[in-house]
């Protein structure tokens, strides 16, 4: 049996403060296979970020697994997790995450750098690809918030990686731009036959994904029906 | 350019947090450092005044009898035969007083020298030449020095040479107590000589200084020749060398019981005066620490919350270069390059403009009056304290930062939404 390009299986993770415990994820399995277009929603505090930070290797599971591309992910050092995620990984923020003291350019130029690998007509080719060719030298005080997600979107695919995540990336964003944005990210991805986990709350990015699953409570409790596969296991 | 603007970030609220943070450091390096300037200044007084005045020495010395002593300062009048000392110094009483320390024994004599058709007045000390190297300084000019063992050599002055007209290889008689003369051989003349604990010396003499502590002139011979001269073992002066500084209060009390039927000879120590430096400069060091300490701990908590903020801003950059894919190592390296580089330049600019502005000389006549005034002095203790403040500050403006990136997970950086 082939494993899935990502797989995440009976993985939990609680979070411990001075004063309170929160169970962040319970059990949670998931398989993606590469190409595909998964929707992750649910309400806040479900464990959706959780879910994305473990796969990016940027938190570790207090237990279960984390395969990409047949890479433990959880049990990655911090230099090779480093190396996973400039090679496999593309990363967009609700919040941007932006340096604020660097060019568009620059920004999207972050990710080569990381792999030592600079390339500025690489940068300049997926800014023109999110349509911000002529605001590449504009620091991102200058840009809106819609034209900053779409530089944000250009720098996850600066190093062309296998795998894309985006948590909430229209959080901040009006309709119009939101509307935009997510073109953007979810054709850019498909065009590339790239695998893109979204995290989100419209309905309207549930017609175009290709598995949807709902996150409650830090468990997936639900497979909706628009999903096309049964890739979606909970424990419950 | 990337990593520069990644280092230094940009022109804005955070750069003049950091401009604030670095000019603070400065003012609170330059207090520090002129603090720890005069602090250094009065320890290096402290340590020329051990050096020079040498407190574990005590000197003993016989009363100079001038009733006896009159002698022509010119003139064409016979040599007189011996200089008198009363009461003089029993050898045998000063070692045991003196226990195990170092006894430095002496003959300071002095007679007139036939030159030419006239006298001339010299001071002949006989000195044991292996421990008095230990205790004074002679430089040669030329020929070599007294060696154990000698007798009928002498080395002088090179003033007194002139006088008396003699050079390296020369000789001149010089009368014994018995009448006769002996004939000294000059085997070195000395550029420059410092004889510690002078003798009395009240009759002129080539190049003498008679108020110095110091003897920079005469004819040394060794003691044993000297006894010839003087014809007896009797010591006109000595000096005994404590084992420790600290010893010398008993040595002292020692000393003044052996000799206290003799009312001319005298015990004198400089180990009161330097208790009395020591507490000076201990009090300046109090003073000035906390000064320093006071400044470092307002100042300097106030710079390292600026820097604080200016980290937690880093610590998003952080966790964003990480999720990016940078090493970890990569990914810090500009916070702490930064903080590393404000640190030092604050630290520099603050430690010339202390050099620039603190007086050559310091003086608190009311506090110092014994240590005297001290010359600031920056030095490596003075460098290595700067160098620690300014990595204590970018430590202490980093730690909470660091603690949490620690204690939680990169991820929760990435979410915060600012200070």
């Amino acid at each position: 049996m082939t494993q899935a390009f990502v797989s995440v299986r009976s993985v939990s993770k609680t979070y411990r403060s001075d004063c309170a415990t929160i169970g962040a994820l319970r059990e949670v399995s998931l398989e993606v296979e590469k190409g595909e277009f998964v929707r992750l929603s649910g309400p806040s505090g479900s464990g959706k970020t959780t879910l994305l930070n473990l796969i990016a290797g940027l938190d570790r599971p207090d237990q279960g697994e984390v395969f990409v591309a047949g890479i433990d992910v959880a049990r990655l050092s911090g230099s090779r997790g480093s190396r996973y995620r400039a090679e496999q990984v593309g990363m967009v923020f609700q919040s941007y995450n932006l340096i604020p003291q660097l060019t568009a350019l620059e920004n999207v130029l972050l990710p080569m750098i990381a792999l030592g690998r600079t390339n500025r007509d690489r940068a300049r080719e997926v800014l023109d690809l999110v349509g911000l060719a002529d605001r590449s030298n504009h620091n991102p005080s200058q840009l809106s918030g819609g034209e900053q997600q779409r530089v944000a979107i250009a720098r996850a695919l600066a190093n062309d990686p296998a795998l894309v995540l985006a948590d909430e990336p229209t959080g901040n964003l009006d309709e119009q731009s939101a509307e935009l944005v997510m073109g953007l990210l979810t054709s850019a991805v498909r065009e590339r036959g790239r695998t893109l986990l979204l995290v989100t709350h419209e309905r309207e990015t549930a017609q175009t994904a290709d598995k949807c699953l709902e996150l409650r409570g830090g468990v997936a409790i639900s497979v909706p029906e628009m999903s096309s596969s049964d890739g979606l296991r909970s424990s419950r | 350019m990337i990593w520069v603007k990644l280092t230094f970030g940009g022109f804005g609220r955070r750069f003049v947090e950091a401009l604030a943070a670095a000019i603070v450091l400065a003012a609170t390096s330059a207090t520090v450092a002129a603090s720890l300037m005069v602090v250094e200044g009065a320890r290096n007084t402290l340590m020329r005044a051990i050096h020079r005045d040498r407190p574990d020495v005590v000197e003993v010395k016989s009363r100079f009898n001038r009733a006896l002593f009159e002698t022509p300062r010119s003139g064409n009048l016979p040599p007189l035969t011996i200089p008198v000392y009363e009461p003089l110094i029993d050898p045998a009483e000063l070692e045991a007083a003196a226990g195990d320390n170092q006894v430095v024994k002496r003959q300071s004599l002095f007679r007139n020298v036939v030159s030419g058709d006239s006298f001339l007045n010299i001071y002949i000390f006989g000195i044991d030449p292996d421990v008095e190297r230990d205790l004074s300084s002679f430089s040669l000019a030329r020929g070599r020095f007294l060696q154990k063992g000698d007798r009928a050599v002498t080395v002088l002055d090179q003033v007194s040479a002139r006088a008396i007209g003699v050079d390296v290889g020369g000789s001149f008689p010089v009368r014994k107590a018995d009448g006769t003369d002996l004939q000294l051989t000059v085997v070195g003349i000395l550029d420059k000589l410092e004889l510690r604990g002078a003798p009395p010396r009240t009759a002129e003499a080539p190049s003498l200084r008679p108020d110095s502590t110091f003897v920079s002139s005469g004819a040394f011979v060794n003691i044993q020749t000297s006894e010839d001269i003087f014809g007896r073992e009797s010591l006109t002066d000595a000096l005994v060398v404590a084992r420790n500084a600290s010893d010398v209060p008993d040595l002292v009390a020692k000393l003044q019981e052996a000799f206290r039927l003799e009312p001319g000879i005298f015990v004198t120590e400089r180990y009161s005066q330097y208790q009395r430096k020591v507490r000076d400069f201990v009090l300046t060091m109090t003073l000035f620490s906390a000064v320093g300490i006071a400044t470092l701990l307002l100042a300097g908590s106030f710079a390292a919350n600026l820097l604080h903020d200016i980290y937690i801003e880093r610590r998003r950059q952080y966790a964003t270069l990480i999720a990016l894919g940078f090493r970890p190592a990569m990914g810090i390296a500009p916070a702490v390059v930064f903080g590393l580089v404000l640190g030092f330049a604050a630290v520099a600019i603050g430690a010339l403009a202390a050099r620039a502005f603190v007086p050559r000389t310091f003086a608190m006549p009311s506090l110092m009056a014994d240590l005297g005034p001290t010359e600031p002095t920056i030095d490596w203790v003075v460098a290595c304290s700067l160098v620690a403040i300014a990595i204590v500050a970018m430590s202490a403006g980093v730690a909470s930062t660091l603690v949490r990136l620690l204690r939680e997970p990169v991820a929760a950086s990435l979410s915060e939404t600012g200070p």
